[in-house]
């Protein structure tokens, strides 16, 4: 095998491509070739938004052990409801929404560390319990009305330019960045290095602190912006818009090949899994079958995924 | 000539009689048992319970009607809850029950010391209770015969379900597929689960939609048109008749798309103003008339005539709802005689 290919498929995230497109391919069979490109979009536009929180959530877990955002749900309703309800579909308010959602995102991230750090709250519970109260805000603020998105924003969250939606394009912009400052900063390593031993971090004179600081407000700013466009994308912000949120960043983050145990992230694999994810669900739809088995295989399929991505990796 | 007089009063005395109590019923006390109350539904049902049964007793139909809402949702508190109640010397209770069968004990103890039980919404199978269960099946059927009419030529169907497993789901399925298996004409050609979610209905019609041929309906449960709109409309498709749910983004999505091209459909789902109708029926039996121990709940209809005047009684975010008043217990009443 030329060395070249090796390389590629010693990579942890090459499985989860060609998982999706196995997936996409299997669709395609069943339905003899219709609507290929259809689902293509359909799947892009739809992993734009597990991507974006994903982004966030695979930079908090690669501080170690015991760091998830439980909050992202939460912080998008509250992000999306109140950007929604300020703009009050006014295409002029657009940017004023973004940038309070912005601000959201930095106030949820100041809290969420001020409770990890300065009460000394393990992540988990610390951003479990912040979610009610961000919850409760968002159900306060607007008693669970349903309010449109100004029209110009509806229309960039949901455009498409030869099949490539806007907003999936830029979100791959955005991952790139992401890559690139993860592997070529000091910040973005002293990520990786907070996760693999914090004490050699500590040692090594990386401000430990300040890394897991910065890295829970951009972790919340993302969740933010996935609240806004999100609650643009789908006709308005719902109290129960960021559920699908929670356990997807998490799915999404480890099928794409991130370590749980933190220390080692991975951004191509975002991607990936995001577009696997929708594909499996919108594969299993399309063969008819009950919700029952639909569940098992999806359980199945991703189990397989990740034992294959495994495999690799421990033969190294 | 006096005879008939007096025939013809006792005539008008039994039209105005009718619906109305047969004994007094003024100093009887009844009670909303109630195991939830933490969604838009839910809220507005207690909100409804207030404003009629609150109207009763200032007219002195009933001497009090206190409702009771358990924190956690549990069996085991609702059930400490009725003792309570029973202890308290209710006449009646009306309840909305966590579990069809687990408050069955609770329900006889009730029974026992003399006092009506009427469940509704969650209704309970202990015999001596009076049941006012939703015909899931119906309004499934329901859907199909609206779209039959609507589209004589029939077509392909997109059916949206709602939550896997659960009781309701499979009981709006169950009536939808008898509904096609009678209308030929028309071909079920998807199925998604979108979790009575308008967000989850979007995630997955998008995901099948490429895959079907031209559809002309969506059938649905409740709180799930709206994002199949959605998702029909990001895929550039002719609008199918979408079959809404009484929500409000639904019904306002409906008038938007009226105004804009006369598009028409119809929405079903049920009241959270059957707690209303609760109290009546409960009403009615305190005051000695015959009530059958399975009644059944009318379904909230809106069409394409009374679609505005819905949506402006529909506050926003929340469920269409009507109010039930004496008159309309009395009919489901005689509808279940009939039977």
């Amino acid at each position: 095998m030329p060395a070249a290919v090796k390389q590629i498929l010693e990579r942890p995230w090459i499985w989860v491509y060609i998982a999706a497109i196995a997936v996409w391919g299997a669709t395609m069979v069943f339905t003899q070739g219709q609507g290929g490109g259809d689902l293509l979009t359909a799947a892009l536009a739809f992993a734009t938004f597990s991507v974006i929180v994903a982004l966030g959530q695979m930079m908090v877990i690669t501080l170690g052990p015991g760091n998830v955002d439980l909050s992202i749900p939460a912080t998008m309703t509250l992000a999306g409801t109140v950007a929604t309800k300020v703009m009050d579909t006014q295409d002029s308010m657009i940017l004023v929404g973004f940038l309070l959602a912005l601000a959201v995102g930095l106030g949820v991230g100041l809290f969420n560390y001020g409770l990890i750090r300065l009460l000394q709250i393990p992540p988990i519970i610390a951003t479990l319990s912040s979610s009610f109260l961000f919850q409760s805000a968002a159900i306060w603020y607007n008693r669970g009305l349903r309010i449109k998105p100004p029209p110009q924003l509806a229309d960039i969250a949901t455009r498409d330019v030869l099949g490539l939606p806007l907003l999936a394009a830029a979100v791959i912009l955005l991952a790139v960045i992401v890559h690139v400052v993860l592997h070529r900063t000091t910040y973005g390593r002293a990520v990786t290095a907070v996760g693999q031993n914090t004490r050699a971090a500590a040692l090594a004179g990386i401000n430990v602190d300040r890394v897991r600081f910065q890295t829970y407000v951009f972790c919340a700013v993302l969740a933010a912006v996935n609240g806004f466009f999100f609650s643009a994308f789908s006709g308005g912000a719902a109290l129960n818009m960021g559920q699908a949120y929670l356990l997807n960043s998490i799915a999404v983050v480890v099928i794409g090949g991130t370590s749980v145990a933190g220390g080692f992230a991975n951004v191509p694999g975002l991607w990936a899994a995001a577009m696997f994810l929708f594909l499996v669900e919108a594969m299993l739809n399309t063969f008819g079958l009950g919700a029952g088995i639909r569940l098992v295989l999806t359980g199945l399929i991703i189990v397989g995924v990740i034992i294959a991505a495994g495999g690799q990796k421990t033969e190294r | 000539m006096k005879w008939i007089n007096v025939t013809l009063a006792a005539a008008l005395l039994a039209v105005a009689g009718g619906g109305v109590a047969v004994a007094d019923t003024s100093d009887k006390r009844i009670a909303l048992s109630n195991n939830y109350a933490g969604n838009s539904w839910r809220q507005a049902m207690l909100r409804s319970w207030e404003s009629v049964t609150g109207q009763a007793v200032t007219d002195g139909v009933v001497a009090a009607a206190d409702a009771f809402t358990t924190a956690e949702n549990q069996v085991t508190e609702q059930a400490a809850q009725i003792q309570n109640l029973i202890l308290e010397g209710y006449d009646a209770i009306v309840l909305n029950a966590a579990s069809p069968e687990g408050l069955n004990g609770a329900v006889k103890e009730a029974c026992d010391a003399g006092i009506t039980v009427v469940s509704f919404d969650g209704v309970v199978t202990e015999p001596c209770a009076w049941r006012i269960a939703v015909d899931f099946k119906q309004m499934g059927k329901d859907e199909v015969l609206y779209l039959a009419e609507k589209l004589p030529d029939g077509g392909n169907l997109l059916e949206i379900r709602g939550l896997a497993g659960v009781f309701v789901d499979d009981e709006i399925s169950a009536g939808i597929h008898e509904g096609v298996a009678e209308n030929p004409q028309f071909n079920i050609v998807g199925s998604v689960h979108g979790d009575w979610a308008q967000d989850v209905a979007q995630k997955a019609v998008a995901g099948i939609l490429p895959s079907l041929p031209d559809i002309v309906g969506v059938v649905t449960q409740g709180g799930d048109g709206y994002g199949a709109a959605q998702a029909i409309k990001a895929a550039g498709r002719d609008m199918p008749v979408i079959i809404m749910g009484n929500r409000h983004d639904e019904l306002t999505w409906w008038k938007e798309q009226k105004d804009a091209n006369g598009y028409e459909t119809m929405s079903v789902s049920i009241a959270p103003g059957v707690s209303t109708l609760a109290f009546w029926v409960a009403q009615m039996i305190l005051s000695g008339q015959d009530v059958p121990k399975d009644l059944t709940v009318p379904f909230l209809r809106i069409d394409q005539d009374n679609l505005e005047e819905n949506l402006a009684n529909t506050e926003a975010g929340g469920v269409a709802n009507t109010l039930y008043s004496a008159e309309d217990a009395a009919s489901v009443v005689a509808e279940a005689k009939a039977m």
